[in-house]
C-alpha cells in the first residue's frame, strides 16, 4: 500500500492552503479534490434508492392478460420431469411396436380374388423394363419395373386378379425378353417363350 | 315359350354388339388386314362355345411383338384348334356339354405347357372341376421339371382326396421340388411328400412391405 504525503491529507482537509503545499505534491492534491468532488455530487435522473424504485414498481399500472401470456411464452422456464425408468421402457416399446406392426399397411387393400405378383428381373445395360402381357392386354407401359438402387436388378410389385398369365419383359420399348427367372415357360406360337405367372389369392 | 323369345332377341342384339367390341379391341393393335380373318376366327369360337378371350389376347400379343399379320391369324387359329382339342378332351372324360369356357381354358393350358392328353384326362375324370386348374398346374410344375407325368398326377389327385384345399395344390408340387434340391431322387421326393399329406409346409405370403409397394396395372384385363 503506497503511503500518502500527510500534507496532501491536510491540504484536502482544508487544515493546510494549497499554496503552503510544495509544489510537486499540487499537481495530485488537484486531481485528488476533483475526485471528490464528483463522487459528493448527486447523480442524475430519478432517486434510484431501492425504496424508490420498489415504489415506483408497485405504482406502474398491471400490464394486461396478453401481454402477460406473451411474456411467459416468451420466457425461459426450467421443467423438471420425473420418470420411473420401467414405465419409460413400457412406454418406448410400445411406440416401437406402433411402429412396426403400422408401417407398410397404407398399401393397396386387397379384394378376396386379388393376389400378389412379383416381377423381377437382371437388366444392367436397360433404361427402362416393363412387364407385359395378358394382365394388361399385351400393352406396353403399364407395368414399368424399377432399379432404384441402379444395381440393374429391376422389380415391381403388382396387384393382379388370381389367375394364370402369359407375360414377358419389352427392354428399352423394344427388346421382348422371357422372364429367366420365372418357374413356368410355354411357347407363344411365334417362335419364342412365354413366362407364366400363377397369381393366388393373397387372403386365403 | 315367351322365355326362348327373350332369350333369342337377347342373342341376336348381343352377338354384333360382341362382335364389335371385339373389332374395337383389336383396330390399331394388330395389322388392319388381319383383322377380319381374326375377327372371323373368334366368332366361329363364339358359336361353338369356345371361350374367345385366349383369342384375343393371342392376338393381341402377335400384334404387340410387332408379328405379321398372316403369323397372327396362323397363332389364332391355332389357338382355335387348341380349345377345340380341350372340349373334346373334356366331354371325352366325363364332363357333360356344354363345357364351361373356364374349364377349356385351363386344358388348353396344360396341353401347351406339355402335358400328355390322357394325363390331363385322368386328372379331369378323378377331379371336380374347382381344383382342377390348380391341380393341372401343379402337375404340369412337376412334369416340367421331368417327373413321370403318371406319378406327378398321382401325387395331386391323392392330395386332393387328402383334403389338401386348391390354393395349396401348386405347393404340394413345390414340397416336391423343395426335396429334390436336398438331394432325393424324384421317386424319393415324390414318396416323401406323399407320406406327409396332407400336411404340408406353410405358405409363404406377401410381406406387409410387399403388399406397400404393390401398385395395379392402368388397365388389368380378367385372366
Amino acid at each position: 500500500m503506497n503511503v500518502i504525503d500527510p500534507r496532501i491529507h491536510q491540504a484536502l482537509d482544508g487544515e493546510l492552503a494549497l499554496e503552503a503545499v510544495p509544489a510537486e505534491l499540487r499537481r495530485t492534491v488537484a486531481r485528488l479534490a476533483a475526485a471528490a468532488d464528483l463522487l459528493a455530487a448527486p447523480l442524475p435522473g430519478p432517486a434510484t434508492s431501492l425504496e424508490s424504485r420498489v415504489m415506483a414498481e408497485i405504482r406502474r399500472p398491471a400490464p394486461s392478460r396478453a401481454r402477460r401470456v406473451m411474456r411467459w411464452l416468451v420466457t425461459p422456464h426450467a421443467i423438471i420431469l420425473r420418470v420411473r425408468p420401467a414405465w419409460s421402457v413400457a412406454f418406448a416399446a410400445v411406440v416401437a411396436a406402433l411402429t412396426l406392426f403400422t408401417a407398410g399397411q397404407e398399401g393397396p387393400e386387397l379384394a378376396e380374388h386379388e393376389g400378389i405378383a412379383q416381377f423381377v428381373g437382371r437388366f444392367p445395360e436397360a433404361q427402362s423394363v416393363h412387364a407385359v402381357g395378358t394382365f394388361n392386354d399385351w400393352r406396353p407401359g403399364s407395368i414399368a419395373l424399377e432399379d432404384q438402387d441402379h444395381d440393374g436388378v429391376w422389380r415391381a410389385t403388382v396387384v393382379l386378379p388370381a389367375g394364370t398369365y402369359e407375360y414377358m419383359f419389352v427392354v428399352d420399348g423394344e427388346r421382348w425378353v422371357p422372364d429367366h427367372l420365372a418357374e413356368r415357360l410355354v411357347a407363344d406360337d411365334f417362335g419364342r417363350e412365354n413366362s407364366i405367372v400363377i397369381v393366388r389369392p393373397a387372403r386365403r | 315359350m315367351t322365355r326362348w323369345v327373350v332369350l333369342a332377341c337377347a342373342a341376336f342384339l348381343a352377338l354384333p354388339l360382341a362382335a364389335q367390341s371385339v373389332r374395337g379391341r383389336l383396330e390399331g393393335r394388330i395389322p388392319s388386314a388381319a383383322i377380319p380373318a381374326v375377327d372371323s376366327l373368334i366368332q366361329f369360337a363364339s358359336q361353338e362355345g369356345l371361350p374367345t378371350e385366349p383369342l384375343i389376347q393371342k392376338a393381341l400379343e402377335g400384334g404387340a411383338k410387332h408379328v405379321a399379320g398372316p403369323r397372327i391369324i396362323a397363332a389364332v387359329q391355332m389357338s382355335l384348334g387348341q380349345l377345340r382339342d380341350a372340349r373334346d378332351l373334356l366331354v371325352r372324360a366325363g364332363d357333360q356339354p356344354p363345357v364351361l369356357p373356364a374349364e377349356m381354358t385351363t386344358v388348353a393350358w396344360a396341353l401347351r405347357r406339355g402335358l400328355p392328353a390322357p394325363v390331363v384326362e385322368r386328372v379331369v375324370a378323378a377331379l371336380a372341376r374347382p381344383p382342377r386348374a390348380a391341380a393341372m398346374h401343379a402337375v404340369a410344375d412337376l412334369v416340367a421339371h421331368r417327373f413321370d407325368p403318371d406319378s406327378a398326377a398321382e401325387l395331386i389327385i391323392e392330395a386332393v382326396r387328402d383334403g389338401v384345399p386348391q390354393e395349396r395344390l401348386l405347393d404340394v408340387s413345390t414340397g416336391v421340388l423343395q426335396q429334390v434340391q436336398r438331394g432325393h431322387t424324384r421317386a424319393e421326393a415324390l414318396a416323401i411328400v406323399r407320406r406327409e399329406l396332407p400336411n404340408l409346409p406353410a405358405r409363404s405370403k406377401p410381406t406387409r412391405g410387399n403388399v406397400a409397394g404393390a401398385r395395379r396395372p392402368a388397365s388389368p384385363a380378367p385372366p
